[in-house]
């Protein structure tokens, strides 16, 4: 498998914040690579790296094996799609999907044509005048029609409805599955995408804290269920992730178990219950943040 | 069986395509840009036009002659060189983000928009060439008026003519363009800076001029060197603000 994200030390301060602070991780090809955290995490000071927008204080990235800064070998292989994308003042919807196949030698024009549908986009309108989820569904249509080699998606679903959200995952896969490329989203919504993603990188105050695989990284922690007693028995020394209890009974998250510690949780009468992946970065993220409060 | 070479796509596209790309990207909106300044000039034509009747009803005849030379001295044309001015601010601050989330680098961005600066001032420069000749040829839209073919652009052919409005419109793109890119660097406390330097590096001129009784000499050199003279040594501050936009853009990140 070839590389098309490579990473390392890579830092990035504004002035006193440090946005990012030593992230080191690579990403495969034709992977759909979940970037995930919570706001100003890093996420999108992270993806303006990754394409060349902003510049880093340290570190070294490698996209294609180059640096993406001013490399227009690289960057014509990339598109990003944000949030916050402006306009040239007074583009209409129709504008921006004339421009686009300009600039990506992979456009489908036909395939625009279904997802401009799909999402009923109204194409005479000018830009400004769109709704929150209409400009969010322009981005989405110019990410999943240039069929980029690489395509970055900062919370393209701001303001979309769950029907168009639903669509937008269905449409990815589907195009993923005929024509692969290598996709980062970054998104809140980890639950909704949980079942896209295939590799999983969490940032948290600037650092990697999870960078693994999906499911790896899903099955890295398991919940316990049972009477107080037997649970905190089980879990002796072990770390917690979380801790809730109601009345007599509590569940608390730990690291994976062994296939023999699982025998013995059940025989203590335990119940083993797997951890979501949004479960699972609360419980990650809360944690970091309360190991920083105590250390400073 | 032979494959069509030209079929495929190549991995890579030119340098000049992808500036050239850029400058189609400004031109997407053809109305705004190409067609409405020529409607706004008209409607300035069209007042001046009006005046010049009330005026001329007016006035005695002998009185005329007076006002009509006045009137070479009019700055109704000015409007489209500041327009063009916030055509080219407009053009890299608004399109700059945009371009780059196309995965266009600054520097094709900018010699993309310059390619587009230089391609409008050759439009615009042969519109208000023809304008010019045909408000000599009909003796000033038949009333006398002047609004082209006045002082600032006097030239003895049309080519030289041209060559006039060329020059003016280069500068006032170029400036627009520096001027956009310190923005784009530097957000507003750019501008604070650039302006406030600005104003002083005039003030600063000014009082030279004035310290070393240089004035008449300086009124000299623009009626020695003529309309034609100065325009073509405009051509020093448009190359500087040209590279300077460059060099700042190619430092420049976009708002996030």
């Amino acid at each position: 498998m070839s590389t098309v994200i490579e990473v390392s030390g890579l830092s990035k301060r504004f002035g006193k914040v440090v946005a990012l602070d030593d992230v080191s991780f690579s990403v495969g090809e034709n992977k759909i690579c979940g970037l995930l955290g919570r706001n100003g995490a890093g996420k999108t000071t992270l993806m303006q790296l990754l394409t060349g927008q902003q510049f880093a204080t340290s570190g070294t990235i490698e996209i294609f094996g180059r640096s993406p800064v001013e490399t227009a070998s690289v960057l014509e292989r990339i598109c990003f799609i944000k949030e916050s994308q402006t306009y040239p003042e007074d583009f209409s919807v129709k504008h921006v999907f004339t421009s686009a196949p300009w600039f990506f030698s992979g456009w489908d024009a036909s395939f625009a044509e279904q997802l401009i549908d799909d999402f009923r986009i109204p194409t005479n309108r000018r830009v400004k005048k769109l709704s929150r989820g209409q400009l969010s569904a322009v981005g989405v249509v110019v990410g999943l029609a240039s069929r980029a080699p690489l395509t970055f998606f900062d919370e393209p679903y701001l303001g979309l409805d769950a029907v168009a959200r639903q669509t937008f995952y269905d449409r990815l896969l589907e195009d993923y599955a005929k024509h692969p490329r290598t996709v980062i989203l970054s998104t809140h919504l980890i639950d909704e995408v949980s079942n896209l993603l295939e590799h999983v990188i969490v940032l948290d105050q600037g650092r990697v804290i999870i960078d693994g695989a999906a499911d790896d990284v899903r099955s890295s922690a398991t919940t316990v269920v049972g009477p107080r007693g037997a649970v905190d028995a089980f879990v002796g020394d072990r770390a917690a992730l979380s801790r809730q209890g109601v009345g007599g009974l509590a569940s608390v998250t730990i690291h994976a178990l062994t296939s023999d510690e699982r025998h013995a949780a059940g025989d203590a009468g335990l119940e083993l219950s797997p951890v979501s992946l949004q479960q699972l970065i609360i419980h990650r993220t809360n944690s970091s943040s309360r190991e920083f409060e105590q250390s400073a | 069986m032979t494959i069509d070479a030209r079929a495929r796509r190549p991995a890579t596209s030119g340098a000049l395509t992808r500036i050239v790309n850029v400058a189609r990207l400004h031109l997407t909106q053809k109305g705004p840009l190409l067609v409405l300044p020529w409607l706004i000039l008209g409607f300035i034509l069209l007042v001046n036009l009006l005046i010049w009747w009330i005026l001329a009803s007016a006035l005695p005849p002998a009185d005329r002659v007076d006002a009509a030379d006045s009137m070479q001295f009019s700055g109704a044309s000015t409007f489209i060189f500041v327009y063009m001015l916030v055509v080219a601010v407009q053009a890299i601050n608004a399109t700059f983000p945009f371009a780059l989330g196309y995965g266009v680098t600054r520097r094709d961005f900018y010699l993309g928009s310059s390619l587009t600066f230089v391609l409008l001032s050759l439009y615009y420069s042969l519109g208000m060439t023809l304008l010019a000749e045909l408000e000599r040829a009909t003796g000033g839209w038949g009333l006398g008026v002047a609004m082209f073919d006045v002082v600032f652009f006097d030239a003895d052919t049309p080519l030289q003519r041209f060559a006039l409005f060329l020059l003016a419109f280069l500068f006032f793109f170029f400036v627009g363009a520096a001027t956009a890119a310190v923005y784009v660097r530097w957000r507003s406390r750019g501008m604070l800076v650039f302006f406030a330097a600005l104003a002083l590096i005039a003030v600063g001129l000014a009082w030279l001029a004035t310290d070393t009784g240089s004035w008449p000499l300086i009124g000299g050199w623009f009626t020695e060197n003529g309309a034609l003279g100065v325009a073509v040594w405009s051509l020093v501050p448009s190359t500087a603000a040209a590279v300077a936009g460059l060099v700042l853009i190619r430092g420049a990140t976009p708002r996030t």
